[in-house]
């Protein structure tokens, strides 16, 4: 206490020294006047009565110092004095400063940005208060180490297990036609089905109004109550508390509003913001799959479950008590849950597992590592010399009596406001970085749910790239800050430029080159693997033909459609485009290929197909489609036949399998004609009448299985328009409208643009955004090598020049010399080249077996660099010693 | 001792501190009377003398000392602190051998 207080008043004399100085020696004069003037009484003279005074005073320097130091905080002190003077030495060289700051900050820009990538993707805890204990349940299966549940399953775990606090639902998040008065034309907006429990459990208090009750949640259908998203509250309702109480429309169906989230709260996704919350009971309104009865079908499976861990329970404890239920599960619901498991993660399991765009992060990462170290060795580079031309200047002040360790701090010291300035200016890069990823954000997500990047600045972020300041001060000037006190003062002192060339000294150098050539190597390699590796998916045929190709979306379920005024109007849209003139073919599907959404999934059993004993069933892909989908999309049958009109629910069921999928299952036989059943083997057949060509579906994926269903048979609610046209697509837009208007005039047409622009955005420029990244990395890493490389050996050489010249006055050619100082400098470089080759390759397996098959070695980056890097070398060697070789002799020995 | 003085004295400057314990002590303890002013600098910084400029004797600006509610808390407390220790050593110089056996 006593030393905190002390503590806080040397602070404060900090700020206030002069006046302080001033005081003591005032007191000091006052007390040497007293005791004058008392031995003056004494009977002393003047002089000596003086004298006397001040030895009894005793040193006055001596206290003066004590004074200060118990003053102030003499270690504050001395570094905003080193401080000054590195910025003030700095100032004399604003060139070089600039360059290693901006070289610093280009390192520090693009590690805390990619940093940004990755802590938004696997760290940033949820948003809500002790988000530790938050952890997610999900299904399991051969297939998915991250299925979700059905209704029935999350009541059953809600009720039975003992070891949380609360165990949440919710379903995806889903676009829901929003109008605020009845009558306007519905907009769609991000609407999220959670738990009656789901803000308390999650310690969420809304900022206005309540969060739902558990028992609006339990009777379906019973209670529409709506809680809205923070932004939205504010952007369609102008932040107005008067909103609670109001009713709004969701779907056709009138909800009130009992809530505003707070802005702390903008939801548990990644990328998604959901506009409105509502509960799981009011499903009927909100659900898409017309197959299966969300309260009642166990493998209806919508839900992702949240739990809060109690106090005490461990994670070990949860996972066996879930374990044990799911074996409960396959016991007693064997048609639903045979062979199914159940696992608990902890958040950072949850996200990585779930979704793998992460490893896109952390080998971004890597390489902005890579560039900082690069730039780290540059700057350690020039430090070095600058503190060896700075020689002299230290000898003196070891000389003088400076203690190592002092001067080691001043130079850190000076490291130290290099590496804070990069790192503010990297700050001011990093900001760059992720808005222009911001800015690609519309490109990334095409859909109008409310999706953002979740890449900020944010505190964490600016914390790390304190901590990278911090370390590449240390990394950068420890070296040099080492070396350079470790002085023969004799030497130093007598000439100005002392070249003691000692072994360790030189290796020191050399090591920095082998670094710089090999962590340039490695970068290339990599940037070059990836764009690559990006662009050959661009490259690759996807299939199916993307132009002439106009596409709207529908979703009837916003004007409150039923089952059969969908199907009613799909067909006759469907028989009124295909009238329509300029129209060429049409198609409806569930979902594009390469779209955003993802596919539903089907199980099933195939006939004749001997299953494993462990599995009931397998899972493909699926998409519903009308009969004019193949032609439309220009994607070839191979055997049997497309769909038909006479395909109708009626008819005995009938799918069309991909090729991939045919060649799996019946790898001898014909697949047409054959049958698989629906979940299981007892389930309904569906007989194959045709294989169609394996495209790409999902994304640039390798092939995979795929089943297509009727979707007269397999009916969904919302569906994509696809139309041929002769010329451009633009011009369907208006006959389209008509249609619709003709049809139902309060049917929104969602997403109406040619497809190839879709595509375009999607599948090509989003690949685009991560080239143009790691392109940059790549050539920033070699630029700042190449400088640090040439800047390095052409020191080191002209370090040599009047070793030059003696040996030029003993007789050397000057042949002889070049040879000597660029065959060094090829040395150096060969070594670098063979380990950053050989960082090169591991970072590629690396690569190779968590993002892509880049397919192997990549011999034109490595034609380009490393001749690149030996040119760069030699020429750094070359033209200092040129200049070396041709001063004379004589000057050349007298050369400073 | 700096603390007693400004307790009998009441508020003093630097000099008279020094004239104070130079002569409480017979002139036994003398040090160089510069070495106070740190030990001042000291006190005041841990609140337990607050000091104010004001006119010596001779009319000139000096600073003086005073003693805060703090620094009598101190005072109490190391007087204590003191009586103890000295009571202690004192029974050990009083300690004849044939008390122990």
């Amino acid at each position: 206490m006593k030393s905190l207080r002390r503590f806080f008043a040397r602070l404060a004399n900090l700020a206030t020294r002069r006046a302080q100085d001033d005081r003591l020696r005032e007191e000091i004069e006052g007390h040497i006047a007293l005791q004058t003037a008392e031995n003056l009484r004494a009977g002393l003279s003047p002089v000596e009565a003086r004298r006397q005074a001040m030895l009894k005073f005793g040193g006055v320097e001596a206290m003066k110092q004590d004074y200060r130091a118990k003053r102030g905080l003499p270690f504050v002190e001395n570094f905003v004095q080193d401080v000054r003077f590195a910025l003030r030495s700095l100032r004399r060289t604003p060139g070089l400063t600039a360059f290693v700051v901006i070289t610093l900050a280009l390192g520090i820009g693009m590690t805390s940005a990619t940093f940004s990538m990755v802590d938004a993707l696997i760290f940033r805890p949820y948003p809500v208060p002790h988000p530790s204990g938050v952890v997610t349940l999900v299904s399991t299966t051969h297939d998915s180490p991250f299925d979700d549940f059905s209704y029935r399953e999350y009541l059953d775990i809600r009720d039975k297990t003992k070891s949380y606090d609360g165990v949440i639902a919710n379903a995806d998040m889903e676009a829901v036609g929003f109008s605020a008065e009845p009558g306007t034309t519905p907009r769609i907006k991000g609407g999220m089905m959670v738990s009656g429990n789901y803000f308390h459990a999650l310690g969420v208090e809304p900022r206005l109004g309540r969060g739902f009750r558990e028992d609006e949640d339990q009777v379906p259908g019973r209670n529409p109550v709506v809680v809205l998203g923070p932004d939205f509250w504010r952007h369609e309702f102008a932040s107005d508390p008067s909103v609670l109480g109001k009713t709004i429309l969701l779907n056709g169906t009138k909800f009130t509003v009992i809530g505003v989230a707070p802005d702390t709260f903008p939801g548990m996704l990644t990328f998604g913001y959901p506009d409105l919350y509502v509960p799981l009971a009011m499903a009927p309104v909100f659900t898409t799959n017309l197959q299966k009865n969300f309260f009642e079908d166990r493998d209806d499976r919508e839900l992702s479950v949240k739990a809060r861990l109690k106090p005490g329970t461990t994670l070990e404890q949860a996972r066996n008590e879930l374990a044990v239920l799911a074996k409960n599960f396959e016991r007693e619901y064997p048609n639903s849950n045979r062979s199914r498991g159940a696992a608990v993660y902890t958040q950072f399991q949850a996200r990585t597992i779930e979704d793998q765009n992460w490893k896109f992060g952390v080998v971004f990462v890597i390489l902005a590592l890579a560039v900082l170290l690069v730039a780290c060795t540059n700057v350690a580079g020039l430090l070095l010399s600058r503190a060896r031309a700075r020689a002299r200047e230290i000898a003196v002040r070891l000389a003088l009596g400076a203690g190592r360790f002092r001067l080691i701090r001043l130079l850190l010291t000076e490291s130290i406001v290099l590496a804070t300035l990069g790192g503010l200016a990297g700050i001011a890069i990093g900001y760059g970085v992720v808005e222009w990823f911001h800015s690609k954000q519309s490109i990334v997500f095409a859909t109008e749910l409310p999706m953002a990047i979740p890449f900020h600045m944010d505190k964490r972020v600016l914390l790390a790239c304190l901590a990278l300041s911090a370390l590449s001060a240390l990394l950068c000037g420890l070296a040099p800050a080492l070396q350079s006190t470790r002085v023969d003062l004799v030497n130093a002192l007598k000439s100005a430029d002392v070249e003691v060339p000692g072994r360790k000294r030189l290796w020191g150098r050399n090591m920095l080159v082998v670094a710089q050539v090999s962590m340039s190597l490695m970068l290339l390699t990599a940037s070059f693997l990836m764009a690559r590796g990006f662009q050959r998916a661009l490259m690759e045929d996807t299939g199916f033909t993307k132009d002439h190709l106009l596409m709207t979306r529908f979703d009837p379920r916003l004007i409150q459609y039923n089952a059969a005024q969908t199907q009613q109007f799909y067909k006759l849209l469907a028989e009124r485009m295909r009238e329509t003139p300029g129209v060429q073919s049409e198609a409806l599907t569930q979902n594009i290929p390469l779209g955003v959404d993802d596919f539903d999934g089907v199980a099933f059993v195939p006939d004749g197909f001997q299953m494993p004993p462990d599995r009931a069933n397998f899972n493909s892909a699926m998409d519903t489609i009308d009969e004019g989908y193949f032609e439309t999309m220009g994607i070839p049958i191979l055997r049997g036949r497309a769909f038909l009109a006479s395909d109708t629910a009626d008819a005995p069921r009938v799918a069309i399998v991909n090729e991939h999928f045919a060649k799996h299952y019946w790898p001898a036989g014909d697949a047409v004609g054959k049958h698989i059943r629906l979940d299981r083997s007892a389930g309904t057949p569906v007989e194959i009448v045709g294989v169609a060509q394996t495209i790409k579906y999902q994304n640039m994926e390798s092939p995979m299985d795929f089943v297509y269903m009727p979707m007269a048979q397999h009916p969904v609610a919302r569906m994509v328009l696809m139309l041929r046209s002769g010329g451009d697509p633009l011009q369907l837009v208006q006959p389209v409208k008509d249609v619709v208007r003709s049809l139902d005039p309060n049917l929104p047409m969602l997403q109406t643009r040619p497809y190839q622009d879709f595509y375009l955005n999607q599948a090509v420029r989003g690949p685009r955004i991560a080239i143009d990244l790691v392109g940059s990395m790549g050539l920033v890493g070699l630029l700042l090598a190449v400088a640090g490389l040439y800047g390095l050996v052409a020191y080191n050489v002209s370090r040599r020049t009047r070793e030059i010249g003696i040996r030029i006055a003993l007789g050397a050619a000057s042949s002889d010399v070049l040879r000597l100082v660029i065959g060094k400098g090829l040395v150096l470089v060969g070594f670098g080249t063979v380990i950053g080759l050989a960082m090169g390759f591991a970072l590629e397996q690396l690569m190779n077996s968590m993002l892509f098959d880049s397919g192997g070695v990549d011999i034109l980056a490595y034609i380009v660099v490393v001749p690149t890097l030996l040119v760069v070398t030699m020429l750094a060697a070359y033209v200092p010693a040129r200049r070396a070789l041709r001063i004379a002799p004589t000057q050349a020995l007298r050369y400073e | 001792m700096v603390l007693k003085t400004l307790d009998v004295l009441g508020s003093l400057h630097g000099y008279g501190i020094a004239r104070r314990i130079e002569q409480i002590s017979g002139d036994l303890l003398a040090v160089n009377q510069g070495t106070l002013y740190p030990v001042l600098l000291k006190l005041e910084q841990e609140g337990a003398i607050a000091s104010d400029w004001g006119a010596s004797e001779n009319n000139r600006r000096a600073r003086f000392y005073r003693l805060t509610k703090e620094g009598r808390k101190l005072l109490q407390a190391e007087t204590q602190d003191w009586q103890q220790t000295a009571a202690i050593i004192g029974r050990f110089f009083e300690v004849k051998a044939e008390d122990l056996s």
